[in-house]
């Protein structure tokens, strides 16, 4: 197990030395400026993040200096000479490394394949797996991947996918390794090791970027920050000792949400707030078995209750969502809806009230080439055939946009969905099933990717649907945050190994005692 | 519906609103088919200029009724290719349907009830064509390879391999469906009816949405509840009951059934769909643009008689012409909101950006 504390940073061989910079960047995207004057320096062997609102303009900084996006204004310097590179594998020819927020993987080909997209490593000629294992294998283990080489990479979960990503990345060895956003999917413990592997890249004389909204943690790995707001720099390559939670939130939101608003940040531990009573049953668990997955599981989620889901990975808190939904079918065992009907099909759930919301929005949450309305509509009208066989354009679209502005995703609804920020993304999933009205939620990791400020509105939007309505409503929800779990959730469960090992609310609902039980028995 | 908490009902917030959605709808027209009908207008001035007899109204006409049967199978085909789906087989159920219905007139079935079996047929061969593909989950690629022999084959062996003639040419069925009304041969008036009830169908109603819904995400498509099974088998059908009215029409205009015609129709049909801008990838489709793609590919026909051009050279000049067209219409997609201008400057530094 990594060290929970980090430890004193290596002293660099050298002092620091900048390698990448990026210098008054302007970026406009159809007129409308993503980025002014911003710029950002990375020094050898430093971590840097980079932190802001959703939309503030981080992944396109990223993606400008590493070649994806061409800036309008400014330069990029890489050892201190103007670069512009045509394309990225160029930038990673000169040791620039990205991987952006929306993964890039090649679903249909092999880990290996993914692993070394220009081709495999040849020995006498030809390609050979063995050498690949040879090259990828210290790299896979270091961040915890065990994997099979010729495993598809289509059929790895998001969070071995991101880890693939990194790995892709670090293969390279580049001098300048960006993240974005790599710890939104990942679970606690492959967060640790990556802390690890990025410090001992440290060690390297590597300079790495990365982005994140967990600010806690940018202050426990970094040693500098840099904070965008609407495109402009804010904190400029702070020393992070010099800065410390409130200093960062008040960089990004500006001085007048430095006070923590009570609507931006709802009265934490919901569950010690006045006694709800529990409604009656919605979803029911009866000792269901799915083979490898889940062992004879029998749960109860109550109407106006939120319950969680926790476990490491593999540990079947994600099937339990998936037999629910009816994405997976029980092996043995039984699964009731409200009106005690069996989930038999995603289709059939959705029917019936279920709102399945994913973590991976690129492959099931969202059109990226559709306008974000017909994303927001797409279920109750095309799933759930609510509204009429001809297009009503304009109570669609006005209905998207009440919700798009309730949940406040950055522009219009008529803009294409892939051009949103990775954030705003997330809200149009989240907005796409709010929008059916369910009366069952299950969750999984539903704020990825968005910012505290949207994050604690995401989570009084879903306090309430489970409080409001007649009868209220049942969420179900997994979260690779535990923070997430012990701010949202009445109550949490906690699996091992397909079973439930655990039951922690009230008091007894920290993070610290979810890591616990989490982590029980495989310690030592 | 609920909206709980945070919804701020300002009304004052035009942002979100919906915006001037009538010009916006114009210029999205404009815009998806504005490729394909300058090709057309300019490959029709080009001829006419070199040969004024070209654009007499007669030979218009023709080239329009010469395009209306894989017109209707492009109209057809656009559904089955804006799901991420493909039909091979509209040829094949084309030339079925040909035969099946000579023979039903041949053996005194009174002509107009024929279309009583030949279309719905037309409608099972393209729904047949989705059963399968979602019962043995194989891409409708290969499943459509297959049934396009089958359907072929069994018009082969109905016609017993040779042309059906001596049908009652004095029919109404034959001198309507075959003939003209108000001097526009019918089988187009077929067409312009197809491409307006199409339009709507793709555009605007929620059956369209499914399918390019679909198209654009099936993963997506299958989390958000869509009835992938249903929709796309009515695709398919819907795309091999426009192959079927294709043959009803040839029938009537021909009055004969010939087992061999239509080899190769369903490549025709899919590059008129391509031309006309609608995506091998899915979620994007045109009927427009088909009709108007399958229209250009007729006149390069015409044009290249007129021009005397060998007859060996016309298949590679209808070739040349498709990546013609398709080029320039990528271009001008990617310089969308830009004016017409700009668009063909971006089109001429596309062409020679390469050479350079
Ligand atoms: N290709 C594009 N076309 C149009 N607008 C774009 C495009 N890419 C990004 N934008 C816009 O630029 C702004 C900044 O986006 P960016 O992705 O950089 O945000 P971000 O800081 O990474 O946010 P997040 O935390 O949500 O990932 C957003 O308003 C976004 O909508
Ligand atoms: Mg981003």
């Amino acid at each position: 197990m990594p060290a929970e504390h980090v430890g004193p940073p290596p002293v660099p061989p050298h002092p620091p030395r900048t390698v990448l910079a990026a210098t008054a960047v302007g970026k406009r995207y159809d007129g409308i400026p993503v980025l002014a004057e911003a710029g950002i320096t990375l020094r050898a062997g430093e971590v840097h993040a980079l932190v802001g609102e959703n939309g503030a303009g981080k992944s396109t900084l990223v993606k400008i200096l590493s070649g994806v996006v061409r800036p309008d204004t400014g330069r990029v310097l890489l050892d201190g000479r103007e670069v512009a590179f045509a394309t990225s594998r160029q930038a990673s020819a000169a040791g620039v490394a990205l991987v952006s927020q929306e993964l890039a993987i090649f679903g249909d080909l092999s880990v290996a394949e993914n692993l070394f997209p220009h081709g495999l490593p040849r020995r006498a000629g030809l390609t050979s797996n063995a050498e690949a294992e040879r090259r990828a294998r210290p790299v896979l283990d270091e961040l915890g991947l065990r994997l099979r080489l010729d495993t598809r990479a289509g059929d790895l979960d998001l969070a071995d996918r991101q880890l693939l990503e990194i790995c892709r990345a670090l293969l390279t060895e580049p001098r300048v390794l960006i993240l974005d956003e790599p710890t939104s999917a990942l679970p606690k413990e492959a967060v640790d090791r990556l802390a690890a592997v990025l410090l001992r890249t440290r060690g390297r004389g590597i300079a790495v970027l990365y982005i994140s909204h967990y600010l806690e943690e940018v202050l426990r790995f970094s040693q500098r920050v840099t904070v965008l707001r609407d495109g402009r720099v804010t904190l400029g390559g702070a020393e992070i000792a010099t800065v410390d939670l409130a200093a960062l939130v008040t960089a990004m939101l500006g001085e007048e949400h430095a006070a923590p608003e009570p609507r931006a940040a709802p009265a934490p531990a919901p569950a010690s707030g006045p006694a709800r009573e529990p409604g009656a049953a919605a979803v029911v668990l009866d000792s269901v078995t799915v083979p490898g997955r889940l062992d004879r599981v029998s749960l109860t989620a109550r109407r106006r209750e939120v319950v969680g889901l926790a476990g490491l990975q593999g540990a079947g808190h994600l099937t339990v969502l998936e037999v629910t939904g009816g994405r997976a079918r029980p092996a043995s065992g039984s699964v009731r809806l409200p009106g005690g009907v069996a989930p038999r099909s995603l289709r059939q759930a959705t029917g019936h009230g279920v709102a399945f919301v994913p973590s991976d929005r690129k492959r099931y949450g969202l059109m990226l080439d559709r306008p974000v309305w017909e994303n927001i509509t797409s279920v109750s009208w095309l799933g759930l055939h609510r509204g009429g066989l001809l297009l009503h354009r304009r109570a669609l679209v006005d209905r998207a946009a009440r919700s798009a502005r309730s949940l406040r995703v950055d522009g219009g609804v008529h803009r294409r969905t892939g051009e949103l920020s990775g954030g705003n993304q997330q809200k149009v999933v989240f907005a796409k099933w709010l929008d059916t009205d369910p009366s069952v939620m299950l969750l999984d990791d539903p704020t990825r990717g968005v910012d505290i400020r949207a994050r604690a509105e995401m989570h009084a939007v879903i306090r309430a649907l489970a409080d409001e309505g007649r009868e209220g409503r049942a969420v179900l929800v997994a979260s690779t945050d535990l923070s997430e779990l012990v701010e949202l959730c009445d109550r949490v469960l906690v699996l091992q190994r397909g079973r439930i090992v655990d039951e922690l609310s009230g008091e007894r609902l920290t993070q610290q005692a979810l890591s616990v039980s989490m982590n029980a028995g495989f310690a030592g | 519906m609920t909206q709980p908490v945070t919804a701020e009902e300002s009304t004052a917030d035009r942002s979100h609103g919906a915006g001037p959605r009538g010009r916006a709808w114009r210029r999205r027209l404009m815009r998806d088919e504005l490729g394909v009908s300058l090709v057309l207008v300019l490959l029709v001035a080009a001829a006419g200029i070199a040969h004024p007899a070209f654009v007499h109204k007669d030979n218009l006409l023709s080239i329009a009724q010469n395009s209306s049967y894989v017109g209707l199978m492009a109209v057809g085909m656009v559904f089955a290719l804006a799901m991420r789906e493909v039909d091979l087989s509209v040829g094949g159920t084309y030339t079925l349907c040909l035969v099946v219905g000579a023979v039903l007139i041949r053996d005194g079935t009174d002509p107009w009830l024929s279309l009583l079996v030949t279309l719905p047929l037309a409608a099972l061969l393209g729904a047949f064509n989705g059963l399968v593909t979602t019962v043995l989950e194989i891409p409708s690629f290969i499943v459509t390879l297959g049934t396009a022999m089958l359907y072929r084959g069994m018009a082969l062996a109905l016609a017993d391999g040779r042309q059906i003639s001596n049908l009652p040419a004095g029919n109404s069925f034959f001198t309507v469906l075959g003939g003209t009304v108000l001097s526009v041969p019918t089988s187009v008036w077929v067409l312009l009816v197809a491409l307006i009830v199409f339009t709507v169908v793709l555009t605007r109603t929620r059956f369209g949405a499914q399918v390019r819904a679909i198209g654009s995400n099936p993963e997506a498509a299958r989390f958000s509840g869509l009835p992938i099974t249903r929709t796309r088998i009515k695709a398919l059908a819907l795309t091999g009951l426009m192959s079927g009215v294709a043959g009803a029409l040839a029938l009537a205009f021909f009055i004969a059934g010939d087992p061999t015609v239509g080899q190769g129709y369903e490549l025709t049909a899919i590059a008129a769909c391509i031309i006309g801008g609608t995506s091998l990838a899915g979620g994007r489709g045109s009927v427009p643009g088909a009709v108007f793609g399958s229209l250009i590919l007729s006149v390069v026909a015409a044009a290249l008689v007129f021009f005397q051009v060998p007859i060996n050279w016309t298949t590679f000049a209808t070739g040349a012409v498709i990546l013609l067209a398709v080029a320039l219409d990528s271009a001008l997609r990617r310089s969308r909101g830009v004016g017409l201008k700009q668009g063909a400057a971006a089109v001429v530094s596309r062409l020679f950006r390469r050479s350079a």
